[in-house]
């Protein structure tokens, strides 16, 4: 009873099998299999990279590293996991190299640069423009590590879950949640001294 | 898409619902009440969708296959030469080999001796060195003479004569 009724809900798991097909398919020497697999994941990899780095040049450069670092990695894929958690735990560890090397370089160079943005009225309700807050994102999520911004950015906006974030990065889920806390907590505080208009949505709910 | 009454009645802090974050993200009239009742929406509202790199998934595809073809080949002639050190070893043995024999060749074959043409001969023939005389004899008289000191009766004496009007071949 317990096989039909896994056969009749549709789930995330009905898609591995292709693509664990196509990783076979380029184990054995199939370069076009390669491409197919390049062309079916760039938007999800692209898109990663783009809401963890928020920069589109820089972006594009990551996903194609992950890309190229795939290839080369691609016989040692187990075919026993999830084809997306392998692929996402690679461009996790370049963007994490990519953001450490930013940050410090950036720490050398911008480290009294704040941008401030005051309410025009404190009595004001706030209208939340959805086209402003990728930008205030950007601001805030700069405080965090990057991996607290990283487990943000799966769980938040990829709506990923604790336990496939922990099996994407190797940690135990508990760890997640803990750095998630963290990552919403230090971000509140940034917004409070940059966007105290935006702060306020979460003091009230206080 | 679900309605606007059907996402405000099913919105609740921390939902997870599929189609609840499909239309928070795409429906700016709801945005600011999903705000209201759950701020960790504020960030959540800018996921969701699938981006495309700058220039299309086409040309970056395209862009990424042709750094892997360019990888594959330096891979394909680095191994090359990596997996047959015996071939190496064997073309290295009979490049040396050659070059030997070369080389006893040159040093022991009597060389046949080629009688020269006189015309050529004269044109080739080398003309005489000419070289200076030992002792150069020159008058000076702004000439500044010093004498170097000198360990004992066995050192050589040095003296060096400065006179920037002498020429400078001396």
């Amino acid at each position: 009873m317990a096989a039909v009724l896994r056969l009749m809900i549709p789930t995330n798991e009905s898609v591995e099998p292709d693509d664990r097909e196509l990783v076979r398919t380029i184990q054995s020497g199939n370069a076009e299999a390669f491409e197919q697999l390049v062309r079916r994941k760039t938007s999800k990899v692209y898109g990663l990279c783009y809401r963890i780095i928020g920069n589109a040049e820089d972006a594009k450069d990551i996903a194609q590293l992950v890309f190229i670092k795939l290839w080369e990695n691609l016989n040692k894929y187990d075919a026993n996991y999830a084809f997306d958690t392998w692929l996402y735990r690679m461009v996790t560890n370049v963007a994490i190299d990519f953001m450490r090397n930013k940050q410090s370089r950036e720490n050398a160079v911008n480290s009294n640069l704040r941008l401030v943005k005051t309410a025009s009225d404190p009595e004001q309700g706030v209208v939340v423009q959805r086209k402003e807050i990728e930008g205030v994102f950007n601001a805030v999520s700069s405080v965090l590590s990057p991996k607290q911004k990283m487990i943000f950015v799966m769980r938040e906006m990829e709506d990923l879950g604790s336990a496939e974030i922990a099996r994407i990065l190797g940690c135990r889920e508990s760890t997640v949640r803990n750095h998630l806390f963290n990552a919403r907590k230090l971000m509140q505080q940034e917004l409070k001294v940059r966007f105290p208009e935006y702060a306020r949505l979460w003091e009230d709910r206080a | 898409m679900i309605s606007c009454e059907t996402f405000r009645a099913s919105l609740h802090a921390g939902s997870s619902d599929p189609a609840v974050l499909g239309h928070l993200r795409s429906c700016d009239a709801c945005l600011d009440e999903a705000v209201r009742i759950d701020p960790d929406n504020f960030f959540r509202a800018v996921g969701g969708e699938e981006l495309v790199p700058p220039g299309g998934v086409e040309a970056f595809t395209e862009s990424v296959m042709d750094q892997v073809r360019l990888r594959r080949t330096e891979t394909f002639v680095g191994r090359r030469f990596l997996v047959a050190p015996r071939r190496l070893a064997a073309a290295a043995a009979i490049v040396a080999a050659t070059a030997i024999g070369a080389l006893l060749y040159d040093t022991t074959a009597p060389k046949p001796h080629l009688a020269v043409h006189p015309a050529i001969a004269a044109v080739t023939k080398p003309a005489p060195l000419v070289t200076k005389p030992v002792v150069e004899t020159y008058q000076s008289k702004g000439a500044t003479i010093v004498e170097m000191p000198t360990d004992g009766a066995a050192s050589p004496n040095v003296v060096m004569i400065i006179d920037s009007s002498l020429p400078s071949d001396l």
